[in-house]
C-alpha cells in the first residue's frame, strides 16, 4: 500500500519534470504552457506579496456567507420538512420546480438584483448550496428510527427536546453528507461567480491574469485553488471527526460487522 | 397542496409586480415572462442558441462518458496503472473545474472546441471516480469464477466486470450530467458569443429581463428534460439489474 503510493507520487514527480525540461528545451508554447519553475516562482511571489491570499480571503468570505446561510436556512426547513407530511406536501412542488436550475444561471439573476457586490455571490452560492442540504436533511429526518421517536414519547420529552435530542442527532449524519457534497459546490460557484461578474476574488484573479496573457499568475491561480479545494475538504474531514466522534466509531462498527 | 402552494407564489409575484412598476425592471409579471418565452420560442430566436448549447452538451457529455469508462476501467482493473495515477487524479479531482475555462480558452480560444473541451474536462472526473471504484469493488469470486469457466480476458471484462461495475457507473453518470450541463452554460457566459448561458447573460445587459427569465426557464426545463431521459434510459439499461435484486430479497 505504502509501496503503491510512494510509486504514485514518483510518477506524478516524473510528469512535473518532463514538464519542466519540455518547457525549457523550447518544445511548448511559454504563452501558453510555461516552464514549471516559473509558475512556482510567481507562485510564491504572489503568496508573500500578499496578493493571493488577499484574493483568496475575498472569495473565501462570500463563500461562507452564502454556506452559512445556506445551512441556516435549509437544515431546519429539511427537518420540518421531514417531519412534518403537510410542510413537505406544501414546499414539495416549488422545491422541484427551482432544482433543475442550473446554479450558474442564477447568476444572471443576481446580478440583475444585487449588482456586482457581494450579496450577488453570496446569493448565487445560497441557492447552489441549497438543494444538497435540504434533500439530504429531510431524508434524514424522514428516516429516523421510529421506536426512538416513541421511546422518547414515553418518556414524556416535549416536542422541542424530541427535535433537539433525538432527530437531531439521528439524522445528523446526513446533514453532514448534505453539508460535505455542498462544500465543492460552494468553491465552484465562487469562481464562477467571480469570472462572471466582479472585480476581485481569486475566480476574477484567474480569469483576468489570462486575459492580460499573465499565464504563469493563472497558474498560479489554479494551483491556489487546487489546494483550497484540498485544504477546505480536510478542513471538512478534521472539524467532522472532532464534532461526530460517536459517528465515526458507528460506522467503524458497522463496517466491522 | 403544492401545486396550491406553488401557484399562490406565482400570484404574488404577479400581482407584487403590476401593482408596483418600480420592480418590473428586476420582476416583470409572470404572464409577461411566459408570453415572452412563447414568443422568443417562436420566433426561433432562443432556438438556435438552444441547439447550439444542445449540441455542445451532447458532444462534451458523450465524449467524456465514454472516455472516463474506458480508462477509469483500466486504471480500476491493472493495479499498477491505479498506483501511478493515484497521485495525478487526486492532485486535480479538489481544483473546481471552471478554473481550467481560462487555460482552454487560451489553448483553443473562443467557441465550440473550448467549451466542449471543458465540459469534457468536468464531467470526466465523477464518471471516472466512480469507474475505478466499481471495477475495483467487484467481488473477487465473480472474477475467479469467470475464469473457472474459462472465460478470456475479454470475456471477463465484458460479461464479469463492466457488468458488476455498472452501477456505479451508472451513479457517476447521473452526477455527470448536471455538472455538464454546468459547465456549458458557464463557459457560454464566460467566453461564449451563442448558445443559453450566453443569451441569459446578454439579456441581463441589456436589461430584458422578460428574455432573460425566458433563457433561464428554458435552461431549467433543459436540465429536467435531460434528466427525465436518463432516468429513462438507466431503467431500461439496468431492469436485469432490478430483476436480480428482487430475486434476492425473496
Amino acid at each position: 500500500m505504502r509501496e503503491s503510493r510512494l510509486n504514485g507520487l514518483l510518477f506524478f514527480l516524473g510528469l512535473l519534470l518532463l514538464w519542466e525540461l519540455a518547457a525549457q528545451a523550447g518544445l511548448m508554447n511559454p504563452l501558453i504552457v510555461p516552464p514549471l519553475s516559473r509558475i512556482l516562482r510567481v507562485f510564491s511571489e504572489l503568496v508573500w506579496s500578499g496578493q493571493i491570499p488577499l484574493q483568496v480571503l475575498t472569495s473565501m468570505k462570500r463563500a461562507a456567507a452564502g454556506y452559512v446561510m445556506a445551512a441556516i436556512v435549509f437544515i431546519p426547513l429539511g427537518i420540518l420538512m421531514g417531519l412534518s407530511q403537510s410542510v413537505y406536501r406544501l414546499l414539495e412542488v416549488i422545491v422541484e420546480m427551482l432544482r433543475p436550475v442550473p446554479p450558474p444561471v442564477m447568476i444572471p439573476v443576481a446580478m440583475l438584483f444585487f449588482g456586482l457586490e457581494d450579496e450577488m455571490k453570496i446569493f448565487v452560492i445560497f441557492f447552489s448550496c441549497a438543494w444538497p442540504i435540504l434533500l439530504n436533511t429531510l431524508d434524514g429526518a424522514r428516516n429516523v428510527d421510529r421506536v426512538l421517536l416513541n421511546t422518547a414519547r414515553t418518556f414524556g420529552l416535549s416536542q422541542w427536546k424530541i427535535i433537539w435530542k433525538v432527530i437531531l442527532p439521528a439524522c445528523s449524519p446526513q446533514i453532514v453528507t448534505g453539508l460535505k457534497v455542498s462544500l465543492p459546490i460552494m468553491l465552484i460557484l465562487v469562481v464562477i461567480s467571480e469570472m462572471v461578474g466582479s472585480t476581485d476574488g481569486i475566480g476574477y484573479f484567474i480569469l483576468d491574469s489570462q486575459r492580460r496573457f499573465r499565464v504563469a499568475q493563472m497558474y498560479a491561480g489554479m494551483f491556489t485553488l487546487a489546494i483550497l479545494g484540498y485544504t477546505l475538504n480536510q478542513l471538512f474531514n478534521f472539524l467532522y471527526k472532532l464534532l461526530m466522534p460517536w459517528h465515526v466509531g458507528l460506522l467503524r462498527v458497522k463496517d466491522g460487522s | 397542496m403544492g401545486w396550491l402552494a406553488f401557484s399562490f407564489l406565482l400570484l404574488i409575484w404577479e400581482l407584487g409586480s403590476r401593482l408596483n412598476p418600480a420592480l418590473q425592471p428586476y420582476l416583470p409579471p409572470v404572464s409577461r415572462i411566459l408570453s415572452t418565452l412563447g414568443e422568443v420560442v417562436l420566433s426561433g430566436q432562443i432556438v438556435s442558441h438552444l441547439m447550439i448549447t444542445l449540441s455542445r452538451f451532447l458532444q462534451g457529455y458523450l465524449l467524456a462518458a465514454s472516455m472516463a469508462v474506458i480508462l477509469g476501467t483500466v486504471l480500476g482493473y491493472f493495479r499498477l496503472a491505479h498506483s501511478l495515477f493515484e497521485a495525478v487524479i487526486e492532485f486535480l479531482r479538489p481544483m473546481p473545474s471552471v478554473a481550467i475555462i481560462p487555460v482552454a480558452v487560451l489553448l483553443l480560444g473562443i467557441g465550440d472546441a473550448m467549451i466542449v473541451a471543458v465540459t469534457v474536462y468536468a464531467s470526466l472526473w465523477p464518471v471516472l471516480i466512480n469507474t475505478i471504484d466499481g471495477v475495483r469493488h467487484i467481488e473477487r469470486t465473480l472474477i475467479d469464477t469467470g475464469r473457472t469457466f474459462g472465460l478470456n480476458r475479454r470475456k471477463i471484462l465484458w460479461q464479469v466486470v463492466l457488468p458488476a461495475a455498472a452501477p456505479y457507473i451508472v451513479t457517476g453518470l447521473r452526477i455527470s450530467l448536471s455538472i455538464a450541463l454546468i459547465l456549458v452554460t458557464t463557459a457560454e457566459m464566460v467566453a461564449g458569443s451563442k448558445g443559453l448561458g450566453f443569451f441569459i447573460l446578454d439579456e441581463e445587459r441589456s436589461m430584458n429581463s422578460s428574455n432573460m427569465y425566458a433563457g433561464v426557464i428554458l435552461v431549467a426545463v433543459l436540465g429536467y428534460l435531460l434528466n427525465r431521459l436518463f432516468l429513462l434510459c438507466e431503467a431500461w439499461a439496468m431492469n436485469w439489474r432490478r430483476g436480480m435484486l428482487a430475486r434476492e430479497s425473496i
